[in-house]
């Protein structure tokens, strides 16, 4: 008797369900059009699903399929609040799957034929081929003459020698015809002008040698480190736009640029799990990097898997080699030449928007450091920072003093304005 | 004699081929102890022998963990938010937000709303982009590397009446697929950001309302 009457409340509820729905259907009786729900679509549901991919909600390919009952799908994104009360299997499992994240309401949002548009959208739609157009191959770089130069040079001295020797054999030939008395020939490493003249150059090229390397001490331009993550600034900075500031935080704070937390970088990697552009990416030395491995190094390190949710407590730091290393006993200060003197990043960390991996650009040496300083020209006018030059504002009102203000002229070539 | 120059003419291939512009190493110093730091730089690794980032632990180390003392609030910045973090699948606090006012009443100006406009093109630009149309060029119509639409600031009733609070709410904790932006931003400059996002939407509003609701007072 019971069993019956559980059986005529399920069907009642049955009934009053579908009745709703083809009430709610006949009132905007139109056949669905996809057209209209791609756009809706686009509005509404792109913030959280995509249809090939696991967003914040479930990847919507097939997803009338899985449900089984357009009635049921359609009443689930009408309203999945109220739906969830009917106890419905699939739902209850859906949410549980998504650890009990809520998806938006959208009766009130959306019209139920509007829905049905979707509906008809997710339907239709279907993956779209990419035809893989050929990746550029990875950049030639320019041409270094150097090397073609020095061939040049020792052919040049090659011939050079052979020439002498040859004006030697035939003062010889010549000396013998007038029957002069023949001079013992002295070979060429015996012969003392040739070692004194090789001495002086082996002088100058090792003197050359020495004092360069010697400057070069201390000094790592071009300094290019593996780093633990492949982390290409020319995808993020270059072709994603992605403003230097977004990571580096502190350059306008303080004397660090700081090296961004892993935070950041799941700020956005939360969502992108691929690499997926079109540039492929190689180290210093040309081999070929996946991208999407890179990015599953960087999982590791936050302790994330795709699809579960994120626990930033549980990241480790990545252990980035530093590059820019100025030496203790000089301090230099971000934010002073961002903010106060306006400096781009690119005046001394160059082109970082077209390398993969990082290089110093720059030498960071004093006399680099000192020669910008007199050649910059400060932006004082209209300037927070040096509103307090009173005296110089004044004398450049009164024509006194030249407009021009470069570093040096307000103290940037003091020793203690860096080395104290 | 031939002998010698074959030898010779391998060993400068080698030495030719191991010639290579990439530089790896960083070289060595005059003075390591002028040019390495003795005290402790921003990111340098401490010796676990003498420290320790774990409060509990007992061993007589010296606790130090490069953070603040929890509670410190630094100059000029706002008071905390009130509100904690919503466990995972509740949204209680999520609404709870909408009650919180922002710090920030009146519509920025001067040197404020450049500073703000800055901030938000810096951090917010990327996906929500520069015209606040959630179009940034992370999104890029559904062409760009990022998987989910960001909102579309203006011109979406949903975020044009969204109270700041809940903003905030969502700028500190992440939202959906936005993270949290607690590590990057101040509570100020958070706070500068939504202001300069409500600027906009009235602007907007303002814009596309006829004539007679302008009254502008006239300096």
């Amino acid at each position: 008797m019971t069993h019956i009457r559980r059986n005529a409340a399920k069907l009642t509820f049955g009934l009053v369900f579908t009745l709703l729905v083809s009430i709610s259907g006949n009132l905007y009786a139109q056949a669905p059009n996809a057209k209209n729900g791609e756009a809706l679509f686009k509005a509404n549901c792109t913030s959280c699903h995509k249809m090939d991919a696991k967003v914040v909600g479930p990847a919507l390919m097939n997803a009338a399929e899985r449900w089984g009952d357009d009635k049921k799908l359609h009443a689930w994104i009408y309203n999945n609040v109220e739906f969830q009360k009917t106890g419905d299997t699939y739902a209850t499992n859906l949410v549980k799957e998504y650890n009990g994240a809520a998806m938006s309401v959208f009766a009130g949002v959306l019209k139920p034929a509007e829905v049905d548009d979707v509906i008809q959208y997710i339907k239709e739609w279907k993956p779209v081929v990419v035809v893989n157009d050929k990746p550029t191959p990875g950049g030639g770089g320019e041409t270094d003459n150097t090397l073609l130069f020095g061939i040049l040079t020792l052919i040049l001295a090659v011939i050079t020698f052979v020439l002498l020797q040859v004006n030697s054999n035939l003062k010889k030939l010549s000396d013998d015809k007038e029957g002069m008395p023949a001079i013992e020939p002295v070979s060429f490493w015996k012969n003392k002008s040739y070692i004194a003249f090789g001495a002086v150059i082996l002088f100058i090229v090792g003197g050359y040698y020495l004092a360069q390397g010697a400057i070069g001490l201390g000094r790592s331009q071009k300094y290019q480190p593996s780093q633990p993550i492949f982390y290409s600034h020319k995808v993020h900075a270059g072709i994603n736009q992605i403003n230097c500031q977004y990571c580096h935080i502190g350059v306008y704070q303080g004397k660090q640029a700081t090296i961004p937390s892993v935070n950041i970088c799941m700020n956005c990697h939360m969502g992108i799990n691929e690499y997926k552009g079109k540039e492929k990416l190689y180290t210093a030395e040309g081999t070929e990097v996946n991208g999407t491995n890179e990015i599953q190094k960087l999982y590791k390190y936050a302790g994330y898997t795709v699809g579960q949710p994120w626990d930033a407590s549980k990241a480790t730091p990545i252990s980035w080699v530093r590059i820019h290393n100025l030496p203790d006993h000089v301090y230099f200060n971000h934010a002073q030449h961002v903010v106060a003197g306006k400096v781009q990043c690119q005046t001394c960390h160059g082109e970082i928007t077209k390398m993969d991996e990082v290089y110093q650009f720059a030498p960071l040496s004093m006399g680099w450091c000192v020669n910008c300083h007199r050649n910059t020209q400060v932006q004082f006018k209209d300037n927070g920072f040096y509103s307090i030059y009173e005296k110089f504002h004044d004398k450049i009102k009164n024509g006194t003093m030249d407009s021009v203000i470069t570093v040096e002229k307000i103290g940037g070539t003091e020793c203690q304005k860096c080395h104290y | 004699m031939k002998k010698l120059s074959v030898i010779g003419f391998i060993t400068a291939g080698i030495a030719l081929a191991g010639c290579s512009d990439i530089r790896r190493e960083p070289g060595a110093v005059y003075m390591p102890d002028m040019a390495y730091s003795r005290a402790f730089e921003t990111y340098a690794e401490k010796d676990s022998a003498f420290f320790t980032s774990d409060p509990s632990d007992g061993s007589g180390k010296i606790f130090y963990n490069n953070k603040p003392v929890e509670g410190t609030i630094s100059r000029g910045e706002e008071l905390p938010f009130s509100v904690a973090k919503d466990k995972l699948g509740d949204s209680a606090n999520y609404v709870a937000s909408k009650v919180i006012t922002s710090p920030l009443t009146a519509p920025l100006a001067g040197k404020d709303s450049i500073e703000a406009e800055r901030l938000y093109l810096v951090n917010c630009g990327i996906c929500h982009g520069a015209k606040l149309d959630g179009n940034g060029p992370l999104w890029k119509d559904g062409s760009g590397p990022f998987p989910a639409a960001p909102a579309m600031l203006v011109g979406k009733a949903q975020y044009e009446n969204m109270p700041e609070g809940q903003m905030f709410y969502s700028v500190t904790y992440g939202k959906n697929l936005m993270g949290s932006y607690a590590s990057q931003l101040s509570r100020k400059q958070r706070w500068q950001i939504i202001r300069y996002i409500k600027d906009k939407q009235l602007a907007k509003k303002a814009a596309a309302a006829p004539a007679p609701a302008e009254t502008v007072v006239k300096k």
